[in-house]
C-alpha cells in the first residue's frame, strides 16, 4: 500500500504525536508498504529518510500552548505538490483540527482520508468560531482513530461522529534487553533495599508526586537501602527540597532523560511508580514500563485500569492514598515471586500494544477506508494483512 | 454612470452565487456517492462473514450456526438487518479459537465487518446531513440518487475466547 503520513507538529521538538508518528511509519514500512511522512522541520534538520520536510515550522501560541506548526500559502503548495506526486492509496492525517499542515491535508485530498486524533480536546478555539469550516473538514475524513477512550467519547459527543479506538503502540523491542544504568537497580531482598521510580514532571499536581513522596518518606525509615529514582523535567532544588535531609541522598535526581535513555532508565528500577490523580488519558509510560520489563505501581484511574488489565499485570492502588500505596510498595518489594507474576501477566498485556501488532489494526482501518472510496473490498494479502 | 456599477454589482453577485451552487451540488454529489461505496464495502464485509461462519458451521457447530449464516446470507431488503443481528449471537455463542483457521477467519471477517459499519454509519451521517439541507432541499440538488440509508446492526465484534492464561 501506498501510504501518506502528515505529521502537524515539528519533529525538530519531541513530543508525543511526533514519536507515535515516527513508530507507525516505521512499524508499516517493517510490513513492507511505502510509506511517506509529511511534517515540518528546518531545512537543515536531520530527518529519517521517510520524512519529507514542509518548511520551517513557526511558532504559534494556540490553546494555551506554544505549537511550532507550519500554515500558510507556501505550506498549501507544498502540501498540494506532496499529495500530487505521492500518488497515495490513503492519506493518514493526525490531529486535523488543529491548524496545521493537516488540515491543509484534508482540505487538498481527493482519496480516502484517515484521521487519528490524540488529545481529548473538544474544539480547537479557532474552529469553534467557524462551524461551517469544521462540518467541511469533518465530512471529508473516511475514518476516524482515536488513540484512547476519552478521545473517542469526545469524538462521539461532540464531534458527532464515531472513531474506532487504537491504542499507542510501544516499540517492545526498544525497550526489551537493555542495559540498566550503571549501579542500579541494587539489591531487594525482604525488608531491605528495593529502588522505586517515577519519570515525568514532578511538579504537576495531577502526576500525583507527593503521594509517592509520602510514601516514600513513610517507608524509607523502616527499609534501609530503599531508594527512589526520579526522572523529567524540573529543577532539582525543588525536588531534595520536599524530602527530609536524612532521605535526600537515597533520591536521585535524573533530569530530562532522552528517548534513548527512557528505557535504561525503566530498566532500572524494581517497581515502577504512577501515582496521577487525574487526567491521563491513555497512560502510555505503564506500557513502556512494562515493556521494560519493570513492575507497574498504578494509581486505581480508569486509563491505567484498562492498561493494567484490571490490575493482572500491575498492582492498583486506590488514587490518592499515600497509605495503601506505602503498603502496596512494602508487598511488593517484599515479594520477588510476586513481581515476577505481575510482570509475566505485563508481558502479554504489553504485546498487544507492541507497534507491529498496533500498525496491523490501523492498517485494517485503511483497508475499510479504501474500500468505503471505491465500493469494492480488497483481500487480506494485497491490503498486507495476511 | 452609477448603471454600469448596478450591472458589475448584480454580475458579481450572480456569479459569486452560483459558484456556491456549484460547489455545494458538487459536494451533495461526492458525499452521496461515497456512501453508496461504504454500502456496497458493508455488503460485501457481510457477505464474507456470513460464508466464513457458514464454512465454520459445516466443520463443526452445526445446524444452528449453519442455518444463521444461510439466511443472513439469502436475506434482503428490511429482513437483512435482523438476519445479521441473529447471526452475530450465534457467533457469540461458539468458543473461537484464534489458532484454528476456520474460527480465525470468522474472527478476521467480523473484526473487518465492524469497520465497515462504522465507516458506513459515518459516511452516510455525513451525506444526510447535506442532503437535508434547506437550500439543497429547495433546489432539489442530489435527487437523482435515493436517500443514503443506515444499516443498523448491533456492533459485530466477537471476542475470541482463547486459554485465558491467569497470572
Amino acid at each position: 500500500m501506498r501510504i501518506g503520513i502528515v505529521c502537524p507538529y515539528s519533529f525538530d521538538v519531541p513530543g508525543g504525536v511526533q514519536n507515535h508518528v515516527m513508530d507507525l511509519a516505521e512499524a508499516l514500512l517493517g510490513l513492507g508498504h511505502e510509506v511517506s511522512v509529511l511534517a515540518p522541520a528546518d531545512e537543515d534538520a536531520a530527518l529519517p529518510p521517510y520524512v519529507v520536510s514542509a518548511g520551517r515550522a513557526v511558532p504559534l501560541p494556540y490553546n494555551g500552548s506554544v505549537a511550532r506548526i507550519a500554515f500558510g500559502p507556501v505550506s498549501t503548495a507544498r502540501v498540494r505538490r506532496w499529495i500530487t506526486r505521492g500518488d497515495f492509496d490513503v492519506l493518514h492525517v493526525h490531529e486535523p483540527l488543529t491548524p496545521s499542515l493537516s488540515m491543509l491535508a484534508v482540505l487538498c485530498a481527493r482519496g480516502p482520508v484517515v484521521a487519528t486524533f490524540h488529545t481529548a480536546m473538544t474544539r480547537s478555539r479557532v474552529l469553534s468560531a467557524a462551524q461551517g469550516v469544521l462540518q467541511i473538514l469533518l465530512e471529508r475524513l473516511t475514518a476516524r482513530i482515536a488513540v484512547s477512550a476519552l478521545a473517542r467519547k469526545v469524538q462521539v459527543e461532540h464531534m458527532d461522529g464515531g472513531a474506532v479506538e487504537i491504542p499507542n503502540g510501544v516499540a517492545v523491542a526498544k525497550f526489551a534487553g537493555v542495559e540498566p544504568l550503571p549501579g542500579w537497580p541494587g539489591e531487594c531482598a525482604p525488608g531491605t533495599g528495593g529502588t522505586l521510580g517515577f519519570l515525568g514532571r514532578f511538579t504537576e499536581p495531577r502526576k500525583g508526586f507527593p503521594i509517592l513522596r509520602d510514601a516514600f518518606v513513610a517507608l524509607a525509615p523502616h527499609r534501609p537501602g530503599l531508594r527512589l529514582l526520579v526522572a523529567g523535567p524540573g529543577d532539582a532544588e525543588d525536588l531534595y527540597g520536599q524530602f527530609p535531609a536524612e532521605l535526600r541522598e537515597r533520591v536521585t535526581f535524573l533530569g530530562m532523560v532522552s528517548e534513548a535513555d527512557k528505557p535504561r532508565m525503566l530498566r532500572s528500577l524494581h517497581l515502577y511508580v504512577a501515582p496521577n490523580t487525574g487526567g491521563e488519558s491513555f497512560g502510555m509510560i505503564l506500557t513502556e514500563a512494562l515493556a521494560a520489563g519493570t513492575t507497574v505501581v498504578a494509581s486505581d484511574l480508569d486509563a491505567f485500569r484498562r492498561v493494567l488489565d484490571g490490575g493482572r499485570a500491575g498492582r492498583l492502588f486506590p488514587t490518592g492514598e499515600a497509605a495503601a500505596l506505602r503498603d502496596a510498595l512494602t508487598e511488593l518489594l517484599d515479594d520477588a515471586g510476586q513481581r515476577a507474576g505481575l510482570t509475566a501477566a505485563g508481558d502479554q498485556v504489553v504485546a498487544n500494544f507492541d507497534w507491529p501488532v498496533v500498525a496491523r489494526r490501523v492498517l485494517e482501518v485503511y483497508a475499510a477506508a479504501i474500500e468505503a472510496t471505491d465500493g469494492r473490498v480488497m483481500d487480506q494479502e494485497w491490503a498486507g494483512l495476511g | 454612470m452609477p448603471g454600469m456599477w448596478w450591472v458589475v454589482g448584480a454580475t458579481l453577485v450572480l456569479g459569486l452565487v452560483s459558484a456556491y451552487l456549484i460547489w455545494t451540488a458538487g459536494r451533495v454529489e461526492r458525499l452521496q456517492a461515497r456512501a453508496e461505496s461504504a454500502a456496497r464495502a458493508l455488503d460485501a464485509h457481510l457477505l464474507r462473514r456470513a460464508a466464513a461462519a457458514a464454512v465454520l458451521a459445516e466443520q463443526r457447530y452445526g445446524v444452528e450456526l449453519y442455518s444463521a449464516a444461510r439466511i443472513a446470507l439469502d436475506a434482503v431488503g428490511e429482513e437483512r438487518e435482523a438476519a445479521e443481528n441473529d447471526l452475530t449471537r450465534q457467533l457469540r455463542t461458539v468458543v473461537l479459537d484464534p489458532a484454528d483457521p476456520a474460527c480465525e477467519a470468522v474472527i478476521a471477517a467480523s473484526r473487518r465487518l465492524a469497520l465497515a459499519r462504522q465507516v458506513h454509519t459515518d459516511l452516510v451521517r455525513d451525506a444526510r446531513a447535506a442532503r437535508g439541507r434547506p437550500l439543497v432541499r429547495l433546489l432539489r440538488m442530489g435527487r437523482g440518487r435515493e436517500w443514503p440509508r443506515y444499516f443498523d446492526v448491533d456492533d459485530p465484534t466477537v471476542t475470541p475466547k482463547a486459554d485465558v492464561t491467569t497470572g
